[in-house]
């Protein structure tokens, strides 16, 4: 099978808080012109690389808001974040955890430094993911997936070289645990010095890594450090990566969804129409309340 | 660089590339931060200000210190004080940026040359100047006579979006109700058409 080899390795610029709890690099989309076109069906990537946050008896994060037509993944390696929503749901993405929000026809939550955890304060580390929706899923009912570390799917590499945790999609035969509603394989990958591992997706499919800690090679020839995110050409299926140290690697690929994208704040849908009924059914009350 | 103002200028006054060029040579543009003023109290208002892109907001601070929202004005919008930039007075209101705001500031002299160049500019700028008087007499009555859903549901359709870009004492306070008063309406609306989605 033909090598995918790495379109270019972008640096992200600077950091922004998003409420006062997320102080994240925004790298999808915006980021040396990746277009959520480019990278579809991922079209927003936060990432709030490791940031200490000192004790606060009121938890920090960000307030009401709504969401329609696509879904939001959260992936705390360090912290713990709390969620409420408008339909009563919560709870609390504990380190290792991801959630796997389906906002769909439309959600209200609020997102918050776990209380507890915010009274000790310590290392905050989070990717925040949305995934766009097909046009047919769009107004779907909203749903979570909580998904904990020790439900994910694990492929243990060879040599003791680390481990592959399976979010959603597969590896080497080794299923997700999340559902997806269109083919999405989103990998964390944790690798130990000298650790290799071999990814073979197809090459439609767009495909990116972040590197969260450490520092890899791809296809033995590019070097990423930590904090970078590397973006690879639709060119063949097959790459593999090596950890130059200890290494933690998100590695994401999906199938684009090929539909126009209307964009305007939390909302994402097809057309301008549909993101103007988005703000009127939430200025109306439609999202449901919450405090 | 300034699209929004580029489209706004070029679809209301029927000129040619050329002649916005020349007309817009020396047109000044500014970036505002959050919270950072256009205009104090007492300070004379000398322009208007188109928003490129952004958000800012003209208000009064009473005796107490509370301060009371004018108006909002996010892209396309114009706000200044009229009693400052067209009688001389010292301005009653403050203005400040919400958001990040890239700001045209326009001047009298902008206006009477576009207005030599295009007589359907002209006819246009009498066309704001009635529609925002009609406005304030509605934002009148509105205040005086409408109950805090309907002051809402106004609000909501003259600015779609900034319910997401607003905090919302500031939108209470331009409805003239208390933050609690605004709750509560959305509360109501939300128990009468959540179940619509």
């Amino acid at each position: 099978m033909a090598i995918k080899n790495l379109e270019r390795v972008i640096t992200p610029s600077g950091k922004h808080y998003v409420g006062d709890g997320f102080l994240v690099h925004n790298i999808i989309p915006g980021s040396q012109g990746l277009s959520m076109q480019r990278i579809s069906p991922f079209i927003m990537m936060d990432y709030n690389a490791p940031h200490y946050f000192s004790p606060s008896n009121t938890p920090k994060g960000v307030g009401v808001h709504p969401h329609r037509g696509f879904e939001t993944v959260t992936i705390a390696y360090k912290g713990k974040v709390e969620h409420h929503d408008s339909s009563g749901g919560g709870g609390v993405i504990g380190e290792g955890d991801v959630q796997w929000m389906t906002a769909a026809s439309g959600v209200l939550h609020k997102e918050f430094h776990e209380k507890e955890w915010s009274k000790k304060g310590g290392d905050f580390q989070m990717v925040q993911l949305w995934v766009n929706l097909p046009a047919k899923d769009k107004m779907s009912p909203p749903k979570y997936q909580s998904i904990t570390q020790a439900q994910m799917g694990k492929y243990h590499l060879s040599n003791h070289g680390g481990v592959i945790e399976v979010i959603a999609g597969q590896y080497n035969g080794i299923t997700g645990a999340a559902s997806t509603f269109t083919p999405v394989h989103l990998l964390n990958v944790r690798m130990k010095t000298g650790g290799k591992a071999e990814f073979s997706f197809p090459n439609k499919y767009n495909t990116a890594l972040l590197v969260l800690e450490g520092s890899i090679t791809v296809n033995d020839k590019d070097t990423v450090p930590a904090n970078n995110f590397a973006l690879f050409k639709n060119d063949g299926e097959t790459f593999f990566i090596e950890a130059i140290k200890n290494a933690i690697v998100l590695v994401l690929s999906g199938e684009p969804i090929n539909e126009p994208i209307a964009h305007h704040g939390p909302f994402v849908m097809n057309t301008k129409e549909e993101i103007m009924q988005a703000f009127e059914d939430f200025n109306m009350g439609k999202f449901g309340y919450l405090e | 660089m300034l699209e929004n103002f580029r489209a706004y200028f070029t679809s209301k006054a029927e000129i040619t590339d050329e002649q916005y060029v020349k007309i817009t040579a020396d047109l000044k543009t500014k970036v505002y931060k959050p919270q950072q003023y256009l205009l104090r109290k007492d300070e004379m208002c000398n322009h208007t200000f188109f928003v490129e892109k952004g958000l800012l907001r003209s208000y009064s601070v009473d005796e107490t210190g509370k301060e009371h929202v004018i108006q909002f004005a996010p892209e396309n919008w114009f706000i200044s004080d009229r009693s400052s930039a067209c009688f001389n007075e010292p301005s009653e209101y403050f203005i400040d940026a919400i958001e990040e705001t890239r700001v045209v500031f326009v001047d009298q002299q902008f206006i009477q040359r576009l207005s030599a160049q295009s007589e359907s500019f002209r006819n246009y700028n009498d066309f704001i100047l009635h529609n925002h008087i009609r406005f304030l007499y509605k934002r009148i009555n509105m205040l005086i006579s409408h109950s805090a859903e309907i002051r809402y549901l106004s609000f909501i359709k003259l600015y779609p979006d900034l319910m997401l870009r607003v905090p919302q004492w500031m939108i209470a306070s331009y409805l003239g109700i208390t933050p609690e008063s605004l709750s509560r309406v959305r509360k109501d609306l939300a128990k009468r058409h959540a179940n619509m989605k």
